[in-house]
């Protein structure tokens, strides 16, 4: 069996919501056996981002001011949205846009690796969603970086699996909310 | 192979969701969001199980110049079949609704058509051999 048939991501953790009124931020921390300098690459370079990232970029995103396109991996069209890094101190924080949402990394060196802090202020219905999809994201970046890839997992390929589904429902009880609707089962509410 | 989602294009989501649940009745089916992108569909109440509506953001400007036409020139976005077209246009006129055309007996069947306020109108169609 190769690696990504046996991989079973661990619990839901490291997960926080920051809420200010209605607009919630996912705040996900994650240690990684990597240097900030190795990470930041990851985060960054085009190559390494289609490896793991929910999206692809047509550039760098290691520079401030530089206007790159993201493309989301897995919509069903092309959702491509323009972004503009705001912030990168390499290898230290690195802030950008993705659509209408805000994303913010920190890295910090620990000894022999890096702790590293996503903040991502995802629509609140969907944020059990978003960190469940980021986890598994981390899982393969960790892999990427060991020189063990699992091969990326996003979109609808992650949801049909079931430790996303796991995951989903885990953070949905971490953070109060109820796990949304998917896969799809008729609801009748609205 | 099966038709088992169509699209529409709608201007903003939340409002379209609430207008075809709330107003027009369907039932809301799958609701996924990844980054920006988020796959929003409705399906009739009398059939859970089959064809999905997809209400789609329009961030498109060749849609959006697609769409604004077609409105202008009354042509409906989406056509559906009911089996009581007075029976849902005085309920969806009820629920504050704007008909751009009450029912109305045309070749084999009677339509009314209905601005869903997010960018189209609707026809909905009672074919005459679905008459009660």
């Amino acid at each position: 069996m190769s690696d990504r048939e046996q991989y079973t991501p661990g619990p839901a953790s490291g997960a926080q919501i920051q809420k200010d009124g209605e607009k919630w931020t996912l705040i996900l921390v994650r240690e990684l056996r990597h240097s900030p300098e190795r990470v930041w690459q990851a985060l960054t370079d085009p190559a390494h981002l289609r490896e793991w990232a929910p999206f692809e970029a047509d550039g760098s995103l290691g520079a401030v001011g530089t206007m790159v396109k993201l493309t989301t991996v897995g919509a069903p069209t092309p959702q491509v949205s323009e972004t503009t890094v705001t912030r990168a101190d390499a290898p230290k924080v690195l802030v950008y846009n993705w659509g209408a949402q805000d994303i913010r990394w920190e890295l910090e060196a620990l000894a022999g690796g890096t702790r590293l802090t996503l903040w991502h202020n995802i629509d609140r219905r969907f944020i059990s969603m978003g960190a469940a999809g980021w986890h598994i994201c981390f899982d393969v970046l960790d892999h990427l970086l060991s020189g063990t890839p699992l091969g990326r997992m996003v979109g609808g390929e992650a949801v049909k699996f079931g430790g996303w589904q796991r995951l989903n429902a885990e953070y949905a009880t971490q953070f109060g909310i109820k796990a949304p609707n998917w896969p799809p089962q008729a609801a009748q509410e609205s | 192979m099966k038709i088992k989602v169509t699209s529409i294009y709608v201007d903003d989501q939340d409002k379209a969701l609430r207008f075809y649940t709330e107003v027009l009745g369907f039932a809301k089916k799958a609701d996924f969001s990844q980054g920006p992108f988020r796959w929003l569909t409705v399906a009739s109440p009398e059939e859970l199980d089959g064809t999905e509506l997809q209400l789609a953001l329009n961030d498109n400007p060749a849609a959006k110049a697609y769409q604004q036409a077609m409105f202008q020139q009354g042509r409906p976005g989406a056509m559906f079949y009911t089996d009581d077209v007075k029976g849902d246009y005085e309920r969806i006129k009820a629920r504050g609704a704007e008909f751009t055309m009450p029912p109305t007996g045309v070749t084999a069947s009677t339509i009314a058509m209905v601005n869903d306020t997010c960018g189209n109108l609707i026809q909905l169609i009672q074919l005459a051999s679905y008459s009660r």
